[in-house]
């Protein structure tokens, strides 16, 4: 099912989305649409399935409901490279012997074959991506040589080499000190401003207020969806963190 | 220099050169990826259990390589239908695999009546290797190596961000199923040489020995294949010399050199080098 015919500022239409995991339902009837250049703060409890939603929009996990990406159905995940996710607590060993270059040369991949290597083009746009987010020259420079915040703009620069309409960013910002969440926002404005669209896991309310033009509250289901005024009301926290969320917003 | 040259002299030591060679080159690039995908104890089971293939081969009167081949892709494809039990946990079943099958072996060897000793599989012969084997090993080993280089990119990306790789069209099980396969091929071609039980030493001694020093993956994949020939032949040549078995001493120098290189790196991974925080 679907929301009928595609609006040309659409760039992700979720529909009637849901996750289960065994027995668990960890999200259920999911459905928001997603315009370019639109920057949406995902706001919700531990547990509430943001990272869930995350992955199923990318086809990293099996769903029900129907994911389009510009006007596209998506069958499974390589529907989907038009998308970037940048999960939450990166696995990566930090200390695989990886360049930062050839981080966000794997951003590349999507446009080539297996057999394939990286081109001069490609080279060119992951040193554009690495500039973007204010770590030119770092191509040779082990992961390991990063700091937090550093090795957070470099997935960012891998995510942008992969030229994405849709970037997914889950918790990118926890663990992150003040002036670079304020670093990390100077570069997701200018990619709103170019016309990609992201969505950004928070837990900090405040900031979700601050700095997004549009939140979705998720718990289970999609809980509030407007602009921050709206959804960061007493009515929305209440069913999306239950008490909780009132301290979270004092907070 | 004699010390050096004698060894040589004769032709069964000439060919035992070789397949030290060949296993020197093959394991160690295979075993980079062994060592980066924490697969160490996939190898070892792997490495025991293609002794139920020798065995039964040398019951049937057939090249006990064939034997370990079938056994090896039999292992493989058990794993990989049966490692994925979220109840057990794959290094549960992978174990339980692994000794399985070497107790097929162990039991089918032990009823024949023909005097062969189980020691000769399990820690090789490498003097009892013939040109057919080396010629064997060679198509096999180069293949082996041939199939890393090409998906030496896709590797990367599937072991350093499977979730990323998969989302930008890398086919990660595929790569994974292609990789436990390669490893099987290790197994086989250091059969004769260092024997089932050493060959899981080939496979991660060198690698892990690389992976201390190496700044990128062509930096270990190179220092892997350097270690690995280096102990392959430095071995074969002190147990000439000592009159030592040669898996063994093959085996005993690989771990020696990995101390001594973990003991010089030691300082480097001192808390002091941590990653800089905010």
């Amino acid at each position: 099912m679907s929301h009928g015919h595609h609006h040309p500022d659409t760039v992700l239409d979720v529909d009637h989305l849901g996750v289960r995991y065994g027995h668990t339902e960890a999200l259920y009837d999911v459905s928001f649409r997603v315009a370019h250049g639109e920057m949406i703060g995902v706001i919700g409890p531990n547990g509430a399935g943001k990272s869930t939603m995350f992955k199923a929009i990318c086809g990293l996990v099996n769903h029900t409901g129907v994911v389009e990406v510009n006007g596209v159905h998506c069958h499974d995940h390589t529907d989907r490279m038009d998308l970037a996710y940048i999960p939450q607590r990166n696995d990566s060993d930090l200390n695989f012997p990886i360049t930062v270059g050839e981080l966000v040369l794997a951003g590349r991949r999507r446009f080539r074959h297996w057999w394939g290597r990286p081109n001069a083009h490609d080279r060119e746009v992951a040193s554009e991506s690495l500039a973007k987010v204010f770590l030119e020259g770092t191509e040779r420079k082990a992961l390991t040589e990063l700091s937090g915040g550093q090795l957070q703009r470099a997935y960012l620069a891998r995510a942008l080499a992969q030229q994405a309409s849709v970037v997914l960013l889950d918790e990118a910002l926890s663990g992150v000190d003040q002036p670079t969440t304020a670093e990390l926002f100077d570069v997701f404005e200018t990619l709103a401003a170019e016309g990609t669209a992201l969505l950004v896991a928070t837990h900090d309310l405040a900031l979700a207020r601050r700095r997004f033009t549009r939140c979705l509250a998720v718990n289970g289901t999609v809980r509030g969806d407007g602009p921050p005024a709206q959804v960061l009301s007493a009515e929305v926290l209440d069913s999306t963190f239950g008490s909780a969320g009132h301290r979270a917003l004092a907070d | 220099m004699h010390w050096l040259t004698e060894p040589f002299q004769t032709e069964f030591m000439q060919r035992a050169f070789v397949a030290a060679i060949i296993i020197g080159v093959v394991a160690p690039v295979v075993g980079t990826w062994v060592v980066l995908r924490r697969m160490a104890n996939l190898g070892d089971a792997m490495s025991h259990g293609t002794l139920a293939g020798v065995g039964l081969a040398y019951a049937a009167g057939i090249n006990v390589l064939f034997g370990a081949m079938g056994a090896g892709l039999l292992i493989a494809v058990l794993l990989l239908t049966f490692s994925s039990n979220r109840r057990l946990g794959q290094e549960t079943v992978i174990t339980v695999l692994g000794t399985a099958f070497f107790a097929l072996g162990v039991v089918v060897i032990s009823r024949l009546d023909t005097g062969v000793e189980l020691t000769h599989f399990l820690f090789g012969r490498v003097l009892t290797v013939t040109w057919g084997d080396i010629w064997l090993n060679l198509g096999l080993g180069g293949g082996a190596v041939l199939v890393v280089l090409a998906l030496f990119g896709e590797l990367r990306l599937a072991t350093f961000d499977h979730v990323q790789a998969e989302q930008v069209g890398v086919r990660v099980e595929l790569v994974q199923a292609v990789l436990v396969l390669l490893l099987a091929v290790v197994v086989v071609i250091s059969l004769r040489a260092v024997g089932t039980v050493m060959s899981v030493t080939m496979l991660v001694t060198p690698a892990a020995t690389a992976r201390l020093l190496a700044r990128t993956l062509r930096q270990m994949t190179v220092l892997g294949v350097v270690f690995g020939v280096t102990e392959g032949v430095g071995g074969l040549m002190l147990s000439y010399h000592l009159e030592a078995a040669p898996g063994a001493t093959i085996g005993l120098l690989s771990a020696a050199v990995f101390a001594v290189v973990f003991a010089i790196t030691l300082p480097r991974r001192m808390p002091h080098h941590h990653r800089p925080l905010g």
